[in-house]
């Protein structure tokens, strides 16, 4: 099953499929939406969470302390199936983690931009990427975004953050470097891919990463009618749009919802697309385009229970069972009512 | 030419017909040998998910052991070739 030819990928299956049946249920968010804050915290304290509530407990209180505690949960899941991984299985697990790696360079970048003290960037961090606590803490000492770029020399985000930091120098806004962050993460997340039966769902689950931040960073531009070439956003490998195609539909957002709704995406969006045409709410259409990728995440796993696609899920998954968590206890200390928040959320 | 092989073609034709090339015991072994290596196999997997089972929830130990050993009944299968014969 493994190219390294051990029995890697069943061992790290066991263990993510035990986590995964821990997650929280229906039951217990319906218990957690009628929670406040304190409450909520207590009871992530019995949970899986206990030792990160724990830890953190003397310095946070309140929602802080449930946010600080859920990322740290995440990091600490994440590094583990990394550690549990090897080969093959780890390359392809590392590809979609490094989505946490553009994150924390990213929140440094905006930090040292920001002048914000290294204790309190440090917070904000989530450490569940490949990168290292040396090199992350290297990173949280350089004074200059310059000695981040240098730093980064080796990564995969070297090539376009040396070139993105001259158009910095030159404007003095963080967008080209933000930008040249975002594209390296989705540029390799299909470089090099080798397809086979068992990786092909993967793959197209990448690629629906990939079309649907495309047609996010389109829609965002048309709407907002800022004077900005949606080539220079444009992510290269996804199915479903061309540069040149998405620069005309850009300008076009009724060709653009067409163009999706006739794309293979088509079926699971409809009614989210017929949303946006009527109601012209983005942030419906935002929502509904997380719900198909997590949709993909359900049924990814049983097809090839032996690859990767039961770890994806679960990460999926994880990922969303933070964000619920992190929606409930902010919609709480905002005083919403049970029902809204329990709309907002993405349960499976 | 010819005539120095035939002798040697009738020597190894009356050789073959009196017995297989293996005895029957020595096929016997190689059955169960070849089971046991299918058994191996199969355990390597579940041996490896059942440990990171195990390293999930202690309590899982029993059901990890049964499901690791049950490919041994491969084994003992075969081991009735053995007295067959």
């Amino acid at each position: 099953m493994s190219a390294a030819g051990g029995s890697n990928p069943e061992y790290v299956i066991a263990r993510v499929r035990a986590r995964r049946s821990a997650l929280f249920g229906d039951e217990e968010y319906r218990k957690l939406v009628r929670m406040g804050p304190a409450e909520i915290a207590r009871f992530m304290e019995e949970s899986e969470y206990e030792a990160e509530i724990n830890a953190l407990g003397s310095r946070y209180s309140g929602v802080d302390l449930i946010e600080y505690g859920l990322n740290h949960n995440m990091a600490k899941q994440f590094n583990d199936i990394l550690d549990w991984a090897d080969g093959r299985l780890y390359d392809l697990i590392a590809r979609y983690l490094r989505k946490f790696d553009a994150w924390n360079v990213k929140t440094i970048i905006r930090g040292i931009y920001s002048e914000t003290p290294r204790d309190e960037i440090e917070t904000d961090l989530i450490r569940a990427g490949e990168f290292d606590d040396r090199l992350i803490s290297r990173l949280l000492d350089a004074a200059e975004i310059e000695e981040v770029v240098e730093l980064l020399s080796g990564t995969i985000f070297a090539d376009g953050l040396e070139a993105a930091y001259d158009d910095y120098e030159d404007v003095g806004v963080l967008v080209p470097l933000e930008n040249a962050v975002d594209r390296a993460f989705y540029e390799q997340l299909l470089d090099g891919l080798v397809v086979g039966e068992e990786t092909k769902q993967y793959r197209e689950f990448l690629e629906a990463e990939i079309d649907f931040r495309n047609a996010r960073n389109a829609l965002r531009i048309a709407r907002s009618g800022a004077d900005l070439d949606p080539t220079d956003y444009f992510i290269e490998g996804g199915t479903l749009f061309r540069a040149a195609e998405l620069a005309a539909l850009a300008t076009n957002p009724d060709e653009l919802v067409s163009k999706i709704r006739d794309s293979r995406y088509g079926d699971r969006l409809s009614n989210a697309l017929s949303d946006l045409e009527e109601a012209d709410s983005l942030i419906g259409f935002e929502r509904a385009l997380d719900a198909a990728l997590l949709e993909y995440a359900d049924t990814l796993g049983y097809v090839f229970p032996l690859s990767v696609t039961p770890i994806i899920s679960y990460i999926l998954a994880k990922e969303r069972e933070v964000d619920n968590i992190r929606a409930i206890a902010r919609g709480r200390e905002a005083g919403l009512p049970p029902e809204e928040i329990e709309e907002e959320l993405v349960i499976q | 030419m010819i005539e120095a092989i035939e002798p040697l073609m009738t020597a190894l034709q009356s050789e073959a017909a009196s017995g297989p090339a293996i005895s029957p015991s020595a096929a016997a072994a190689l059955a169960v040998g070849l089971a046991a290596f299918g058994a191996g196999y199969a355990e390597r997997g579940i041996g490896s998910a059942a440990m990171g089972a195990i390293a999930e929830d202690e309590d899982l130990f029993v059901n990890g052991l049964i499901l690791t050993v049950l490919p041994e009944t491969l084994v003992i299968l075969a081991l009735v070739v053995v007295f067959l014969v």
